[in-house]
């Protein structure tokens, strides 16, 4: 299709495109949307008009994963087949380009509507995000509130912030921490510490000795909850030489499913690291306030 | 004699070797000091709560698979007898997973050797009823092979159906085996259990050497068969339950070491048990030092240096076998 329209003559290329501009406002509020990744529920629950929204992800309603999962029990839940789009026929399909490759080349060859999200992201890719869901709803307005509500809020956590910058690393299941560019080293800087797996060299997740993180000796060491059903992995961060650490603050200090998706509820995060940082190395800043 | 010193040496060389070896580069002095001066010092606590437990691990399962297998040969009369092989570790392992992530003692690591325990003894007593009806070697080995395949598979079930994703990643570890973070806990959990395992086995001896007559002749020795059965079936179910209950499955060790070092001693299999025990220490410890080597972040599981070591052995030995068969 792409190839064809290229093969247009210019002057009609025009045409297409004046035409395309003023159909624009008609189309640009899809009255049935389907979103397939938990990220993009995120985004779309945030902005989505009543009715809007027919299904989200079953992972949307999974406490540990999802932040809006209270209201993620009013959606239908969809499981990201191809099948449950085809017999829904939504105006629009919104979804991460991270899982679900073939559902997704599927679904465009079948001439859906379909929006992909990266989400290689950190917070100062989110208000980004948040306009650009708002745009595809529709919703530019609420999209430019809450974007420009997160930034002020980013800009006043920032401002309080001082050249103490205590260590943390979020250790998780099976001795895997985040390194620099990750959502959690964004949200770590954001509130003032310093990652120490990203200024230890880890990029992405990885993979993070035992051994290195006592021999390091972080101020803080932050963990996930335990969940109902028990894994061996989630014992690593649990080891008896990290509770051996005698000067270390250890605890899940960040609220449940906030790192898992650049959407506004990523700010939650922020603020428990933020006030966990003015606890333990206040800033001349905090003082005042 | 002098074989057991020799190995008791090179598993000491290689238990203090593992001490050493780390990603935290501490060196000698540090070492030493960290591992016997108190303190919060990060060099005390690497050594004492991350490394110590990871060498006594090693050097305790290592005993426990090398002593297993050799006790398997020698009262199975099966060259080709071993934990791995026959399928004690893996239903061991799946007895673990089963009662540990179904979450019945919530996230508690007691369920790990409680549930091993169980499946190793079920797996011991299905295959010597088999053994008994059926003599011959092949039988036993095919018998082993469907029960460890149908245990594995399980085993991958389970961690499916756990509602906690993280559970499915958790499969490599059981299939393959690891000592990584390894803490204290778990030497408190598995070696006395283990030590319990040595000891049944260690009073059966006068059994195994009267046994490799033939279990007619033995009885008219005096052995109590049933008593002989009772103490290898427990010393093993122990031995090798509380072994991979907290490393999984680690395959081979008893099958490589008592080849290896049968030549060496009197071939008597009660002599055999001994140097067994410590030649499997000194293989296990080394893979293990080789895990961290190899690849220093991300360490491999150690079951797949000994299956690199063991399985084609494994296979040498089958050929032999058939052909002294012929």
């Amino acid at each position: 299709m792409l190839r064809s329209r290229r093969s247009l003559p210019r002057l009609s290329g025009l045409a297409f495109l004046a035409g395309a501009l003023l159909v624009a406002p008609v189309s640009a509020a899809p009255k049935r949307v389907m979103s397939l990744n938990l990220c993009t529920d995120q985004l779309a629950m945030t902005l989505a008009g009543p009715d809007q929204l027919v299904s989200v992800s079953f992972l949307s309603r999974e406490p540990s994963l999802s932040m809006l999962h209270e209201e993620a029990q009013a959606y239908p839940v969809n499981r990201g087949l191809a099948e449950e789009v085809f017999l829904e026929k939504p105006d629009l399909v919104v979804t991460g380009t991270y899982a679900l490759h073939n559902t997704t080349a599927l679904l465009k060859r079948l001439d859906f509507h379909v929006e992909e999200f990266s989400f290689a992201q950190t917070l100062e890719t989110i208000p980004g995000e948040i306009r650009r869901m708002g745009a595809l709803l529709g919703q530019e307005e609420k999209a430019e509130r809450i974007a420009g509500d997160f930034t002020g809020e980013l800009e006043a956590i920032a401002a309080r912030q001082c050249d103490r910058r205590p260590t943390m690393i979020a250790y998780d299941q099976n001795g895997i921490a985040p390194g620099s560019s990750t959502l959690a080293d964004s949200v770590m800087r954001a509130a003032g510490f310093a990652n120490l797996a990203a200024d230890l060299g880890v990029v992405g997740m990885a993979p993070f000795p035992l051994e290195q993180v006592i021999a390091a000796r972080p101020d803080v060491i932050s963990i996930s909850r335990k969940q109902d059903a028990p894994t061996l992995g989630e014992h690593v961060p649990r080891h008896p030489a990290i509770a051996a650490l005698p000067e270390t603050r250890i605890g899940a200090f960040v609220p449940e499913g906030s790192l898992s998706c650049g959407a506004p509820g990523v700010m939650e995060a922020v603020r428990a690291l933020a006030a966990l940082r003015a606890e333990i190395a206040p800033c001349p800043q905090d003082a005042t306030q | 004699m002098k074989l057991s010193a020799s190995l008791a040496l090179l598993a000491l060389a290689l238990f203090v070797v593992s001490l050493l070896v780390g990603p935290a580069e501490l060196g000698l002095g540090n070492s030493i000091t960290g591992l016997f001066a108190g303190g919060g010092e990060a060099a005390a606590i690497i050594m004492r709560e991350i490394r110590l437990p990871r060498a006594l691990l090693g050097l305790a399962i290592g005993i426990s698979l090398g002593l297993s297998g050799a006790v398997l040969q020698g009262f199975l009369r099966n060259p080709l007898a071993e934990p791995g092989v026959i399928g004690v570790s893996s239903m061991a392992a799946l007895g673990a997973v089963v009662v540990f992530y179904s979450g019945l003692a919530g996230s508690s690591l007691y369920a790990l050797p409680a549930g091993a325990l169980i499946g190793a003894l079920i797996a011991v007593l299905i295959l010597l009823a088999i053994a008994a009806r059926q003599g011959s070697t092949l039988t036993l080995i095919l018998a082993g092979v469907a029960l460890s395949s149908l245990a594995a598979a399980l085993t991958s079930l389970v961690l499916n159906l756990s509602p906690n994703p993280f559970a499915a990643y958790e499969i490599i570890f059981w299939l393959l085996g690891s000592l990584k973070d390894r803490s204290m806990e778990h030497v408190a959990l598995a070696l006395p259990l283990m030590a319990c395992g040595w000891l049944l086995i260690a009073l059966s001896t006068r059994a195994i050497d009267a046994l490799s007559l033939g279990e007619e002749a033995a009885s008219s020795l005096g052995i109590h068969m049933g008593r002989a059965r009772f103490l290898i079936v427990a010393g093993v179910a122990l031995s090798v339950g509380a072994a991979t209950a907290v490393a999984g499955t680690i395959g081979f060790i008893g099958l490589v070491v008592p080849h290896l070092i049968r030549p060496l001693t009197s071939r008597l299999p009660s002599s055999l048990l001994l140097p067994a025990g410590l030649g499997g220490a000194a293989l296990l410890l080394a893979a293990d030092i080789a895990a961290r080597i190899v690849l220093p972040a991300g360490e491999l599981n150690v079951g797949v240096l000994t299956a690199l070591i063991g399985a084609p052995f494994f296979l040498w030995l089958v050929v032999r076998a058939r052909r002294e068969m012929l």
